[in-house]
């Protein structure tokens, strides 16, 4: 009797016989047809799609009945979810027909900084009035001109696009999310990306921040990780989870380290002790792979051999095991030695070394006094990894030899703590350690081992003399810059500070609510308060475009084409696209229509170097025979039908019918570095010594920049004591904050979610409470104080007594009241933006935001 | 014969709700009303503690005390094993609800046209759907089984019983539940314990198992696997208060 979705689907798509095309939509889309059985409806049909509510695109067959959607349910061929959907996708068929979507172009008819009220109007008296505002300022100088992006929900060809054409100042979310992770991997080893394992084979993972049952770890929204974390459960692979709460990684702890948050630069550093202690390191791999062998003069810096000509410095040294002698590095068949020292340049030493050196006092009871753990904790997670790594294994893939490591590290939001950088860092060290970097069961970042760019701009940091774009760019202040839009807003608000001598003048805001998604909501209100004229497109009426929108453009939600999504769940290769499986609500317009539009507008869309011409170079079209004409207005469907075309398909009718085109499993010499032709792609060698981090804090001294901004820009990652803990005694308590899955990444006040969380809640340990007289229940306030400033803020809400948070530690749930006009978000109460701060010692060294605070709490009097 | 039931194995449960949220889609069940419901449980003093997750759906017991208790017979035990509601037949005594141990039964208190979560009837959307529930699944107002009893989805009308059906209409439908198909880590298996090969009864016969308040001789057709029951030191963490 079962029925497998599989089967369902090909039930459905062949049953029929032939696939008949549809006309509901412009542009004669062919859909599936509904399968001939006994129960089938007149005029229902199923049409294969891409969720639109996550970040990972999982793949959905819509059911359509009379031009109605009905439900969504995984679609079983999609890699990423097999079928399967969070609750999120299924719920966002009561967002796509909520009433309150914005459905028609809005204006406002109030003056900015209160709620808004509005006129509607057509959509070409809104897109000239913001194309003429928009080309108003690239006239006068394109640095006024800034596009904010929250997500777009497909690959960001059509955005960039946008950005590139018109030359706008591009300001993102990666601040907010886990840019200091992907910066330290990106410099350490070239990946774009955090950390996470090679599900399939790794035995023992550390769990490390990672909210398995809430939010997806690296690369992927949630649903992924969660699928191939079960299997390997269930295979026998061993989890400990280091996370102050143990909500996030549940019943799949085996172990458990709740750690004091912010500290785990001082954990990773026992860690990397302890496992060169035990001698439980890949000397092979460090060797060869790393710069560990490199000899380090007494100014920091490596030593190197004479220029040869035409280049600027020489080689750097090591020293050769077999002759004592210094030679180049990549001296052909020699073997350097790994810890060691010399006698030249007052006695210049392996940078193993002086890690092995600089890592002397930090112990397991060291880490663990700072951590808030027992040494034996740490203790145990270093003989699990020894034990787990089976340094020196090879295992067979695909006819190949290759390193076993099986152990790995999965870790991602929570690099956005004040040491992130080298936090992450030195977290990988402990893989790079192990030798399980790229190893079979090993440490992974990425789905494919390709170089980001920033791995060579990062051998030589550029510090620059000012002025400054407004995110600091290159700066004195934040060389490594993740564009941190909290920042801006400080930066708006203070240009002579930062040395930046324009404030922007027109902001446009792509499904971005910085007031109510970005921590320092108080200084993006004051920034906002000096842009002349903000645009939004938004499906709904965000928090800051109902305070400082002039214009809101109603986006559509799943019904648009949007893509082409990749659809790899790291193992198997596939693409996917969004189809509409009806046709936009409303008023509403899918993204690229609008930008299509606007670009015409503003006089950018055609000819070479416009919008046309960097779409084809985006999506590879350009000089082939798919190209799309620089002089005719495409729709997107055109757009996507060239595309598929362009990759041997028949058209954009194949992502209708089928919705994912699946490519076979990724080969091995993809995903694992060492089954390449060089291995790791010739990406080498790794940078467990920061040289060129030291060379930027010499720029940055020279150049004046006060200690604050350089003393993170060290060549090994160092603990220091945190900022927030330089805060009055009596702000007691931590605040740290995290997702639930109901909200996460929706961008969508979807009712149905909202009833699951009906409202915020402050989880404290009872022993917390009870010492404040504070119930469970029990109206709180929270009010946090800025370490440096001595400024305080506060909001209400209720505690939650919880027995899986460490004491010393509370816990707010974010996406609280991001969209406030929405009558179900009214009411669930404050978001812990409301508390955080930004700018100095509430951001990385890289401008990346952290999510820490100090807080008392209280009783609410008159509270229950 | 066939015995429909399920296998739950708690092993695999994030506790993520897809479960409870495909099933108030599939069955268009109104405000309030959960007819999956899944517990996120915490037990033990820091650090010793654990957080776990547990699906419970209506236990279509064999021997179910709600169906004994409805005056009408409008709750009644199908040939196949489902405890179905007969909605054209309830008066709404309420006599199962008590009656039930799982508390699974949920109560139309509202208009469910004016309990549904939205302003359905918002004239600029009465334009784009001719007005009541967008989603509104066509299935849940045929008739099922031999005795074409109307017995499938919620939110009908107030003062009405409902509970899960195992979603019959897509059972009948050679389909699985909607809270078994949506599962992001397959925790909810469906199918017939009368087939010795059927998976849900492989998996029962592989694997330590037990079923909710066994004591209480109701006999459920929901079987869990990988875990143990709740306790009374078990407590309840996010718990969903419907806003009704």
């Amino acid at each position: 009797m079962r029925v497998s979705r599989k089967d369902f689907l090909k039930l459905s798509a062949t049953s029929a016989g032939v696939l008949t095309v549809g006309s509901l939509l412009s542009g004669g889309m062919k859909t599936l047809v509904p399968f001939e059985k006994g129960k089938v409806k007149l005029g229902e049909k199923f049409v294969p799609t891409t969720c639109w509510i996550g970040k990972q695109d999982c793949g959905l067959i819509a059911r359509v009945v009379n031009g109605r959607l009905v439900s969504f349910q995984g679609h079983p061929d999609h890699p990423r979810n097999k079928g399967a959907l969070c609750p999120k996708g299924v719920a966002q068929i009561q967002s796509i027909y909520d009433p309150n979507r914005v459905k028609t172009p809005l204006k406002r008819t109030n003056k900015k900084g209160i709620p808004g009220t509005w006129e509607q109007i057509s959509w070409d008296e809104a897109l000239n009035t913001v194309a003429d505002r928009v080309k108003d300022v690239l006239e006068r100088d394109p640095r006024l001109f800034v596009w904010q992006k929250g997500r777009s929900k497909a690959k960001d060809f059509y955005d960039d696009a946008f950005v590139k054409s018109t030359g706008a100042t591009k300001l993102h979310h990666g601040a907010f999310c886990s840019d200091a992770g992907y910066r330290a991997l990106e410099y350490t080893i070239g990946m774009h990306g955090v950390l996470h394992p090679d599900m399939r084979h790794t035995k023992y993972l550390l769990s490390w921040g990672w909210n398995i049952t809430n939010a997806g770890g690296n690369k992927f929204c949630w649903l992924t990780w969660p699928q191939q974390l079960v299997e390997a459960k269930e295979r026998g692979m061993k989890v400990a989870a280091i996370d102050p709460r143990l909500r996030g990684p549940a019943h799949f702890a085996d172990d458990w380290l709740a750690i004091k948050p912010g500290t785990d630069l001082a954990l990773a550093l026992a860690i990397c002790n302890l496992l060169i202690e035990k001698d439980s390191i890949d000397h092979e791999y460090l060797r060869k792979y790393t710069n560990s062998p490199f000899l380090i003069g007494d100014d920091g810096m490596f030593l190197r051999a004479d220029p040869e000509e035409g280049e600027e410095e020489g080689k750097p040294l090591v020293l050769d095991q077999a002759t004592g002698l210094l030679v180049p590095f990549d001296t052909e068949g020699m073997t350097p030695v790994l810890d060691g020292k010399t006698s030249v340049s007052g006695g210049a030493k392996t940078a193993f070394r002086l890690f092995k050196e600089s890592l002397s006092g930090s112990s397991a009871e060291w880490a663990g006094d700072i951590c808030g753990i027992h040494a034996s904790q740490i203790e145990q997670v270093v003989n699990d990894l020894a034990a787990n790594a089976m340094i020196g294994s090879t295992i067979q893939i695909d006819g190949k030899m290759l390193p076993y490591r099986p152990v790995a590290i999965m870790a991602y939001h929570m690099s956005q703590q004040e040491l992130g950088f080298q936090a992450l860092r030195a977290m990988l060290f402990v893989s790079m350690l192990l030798g399980s970097v790229g190893a079979v069961g090993g440490q992974f970042s990425d789905f494919t081992w390709k170089e980001y760019k920033n791995w060579s701009k990062f051998a030589d940091i550029s510090v620059k003399e000012g002025p400054y774009n407004i995110y600091l760019s290159g700066s004195k202040f934040f060389p490594i810059n993740s564009n941190n839009s909290s920042l801006v807003a400080k930066v708006i608000n203070n240009p002579e500070q930062y040395e930046v001598d324009y404030i922007p003048e027109v902001f446009l805001l792509h499904h971005v609510n910085p007031l109510g998604s970005f921590p320092d909501r108080e200084e993006n209100i004051k920034a906002y308060e000096k842009i002349k004229f903000v645009a939004a497109i938004d499906p709904w009426l965000s928090l800051t475009a109902d305070l400082f929108a002039d214009i809101v453009l109603p986006a559509a939600t799943i019904e648009k084409y949007e893509g082409p999504m990749s659809a790899t769940d790291q193992y198997v290769d596939a693409t996917a696209m969004r189809i509409p499986p009806i046709e936009p609500l409303f008023q509403s317009r899918g993204e690229i229509d609008i930008y299509l539009d606007l670009c015409e507008r503003i006089g950018v869309l055609y000819g070479e170097g416009g919008y046309l011409d960097i779409v084809n170079n985006e999506l590879k079209l350009r000089d082939t025979d798919f190209a799309l004409p620089l002089n005719v207005k495409p729709t997107p469907r055109e757009i996507f039908d060239k595309y598929s075309k362009l990759n041997g398909l028949e058209g954009i009718e194949f992502f209708e019918t089928e919705g994912v085109q699946l490519k076979g499993p990724v080969s091995s010499s993809k995903y694992y570095p060492y089954a390449m032709e060089t291995p790791f792609g010739g990406i080498l060698p790794h940078r467990l010594y920061g040289e060129s981090l030291l060379v930027a804090q010499h720029r940055m001294m020279e150049m004046g920049a006060d200690e604050i901004y350089y003393r993170d820009y060290t060549a090994f990652p160092t603990w220091r004591d945190l900022t927030v803990e330089s805060s009055p005694p009596e702000y007691d308590l931590l605040l740290m904050s995290t997702h639930m899955i109901e909200f996460k990444q929706s961008r969508t006040p979807i009712p149905m979610m909202i009833e699951m969380v009906p409202n915020q809640v402050v989880e404290m340990n009872p022993k917390d409470a009870k010492a404040k007289r504070i119930a469970d229940g029990d109206e709180v306030i929270v009010e946090s104080i800025h370490a440096i400033t001595g400024e305080t803020r506060q909001v209400k809400s209720i505690a939650a007594y919880r027995e899986n948070i460490r004491p010393g530690v509370i816990c707010m749930p974010h996406h609280f009241g991001e969209y406030v006009k929405h009558p179900w978000v009214k009411g669930t109460g404050p978001s812990p933006n409301s508390l955080y701060f930004t700018g100095e010692g509430y951001v990385t060294n890289t401008a990346d935001q952290t999510y820490l605070v100090k807080v008392k709490v209280t009783k609410a009097i008159g509270g229950k | 014969m066939t015995s429909y039931g399920m296998v739950i194995d708690l092993n695999r449960c994030t506790g993520c709700r897809s479960c409870m949220t495909a099933c108030k889609v599939e069955n268009n069940t109104t405000q309030g009303n959960f007819w999956m419901y899944t517990f996120r449980f915490e037990e033990g003093e820091f650090p010793n503690t654990r957080v776990w997750f547990m699906p419970r759906p209506c236990m279509h017991c064999q021997n179910a005390a709600c169906v004994k208790v409805c005056p009408v017979g409008a709750r009644y035990k199908r040939e196949d094993g489902l405890t179905a509601t007969d909605w054209d037949r309830c008066i709404g005594c309420r006599y199962c609800e008590v009656a039930c141990p799982y508390g699974v039964n949920c109560f139309n208190w509202k208009d469910p046209n004016k309990n549904h979560y939205l302003d359905w009837n918002d004239p600029e959307l009465l334009a784009e759907t001719g007005g009541g529930l967008p989603y509104a699944n066509p299935d849940l107002k045929e008739e099922y089984g031999d005795e074409n009893r109307r017995i499938a989805g919620g939110g009908h009308h107030k003062g009405v019983i409902e509970k899960c059906t195992f979603c019959v209409h897509r059972v009948e439908d050679g389909l699985q539940p909607a809270c078994a198909d949506v599962c992001p880590t397959r925790v909810i298996h469906f199918g017939d314990f009368d087939d010795k090969n059927s998976e849900v009864s492989k998996l029962l016969k592989n694997n330590p198992n037990f079923r909710l308040l066994e004591e209480m001789g109701t006999e459920p057709n929901v079987h869990y696997i990988g875990g143990q029951p709740p306790t009374s030191k078990t407590r309840q963490i996010e718990e969903v208060k419907a806003r009704v």
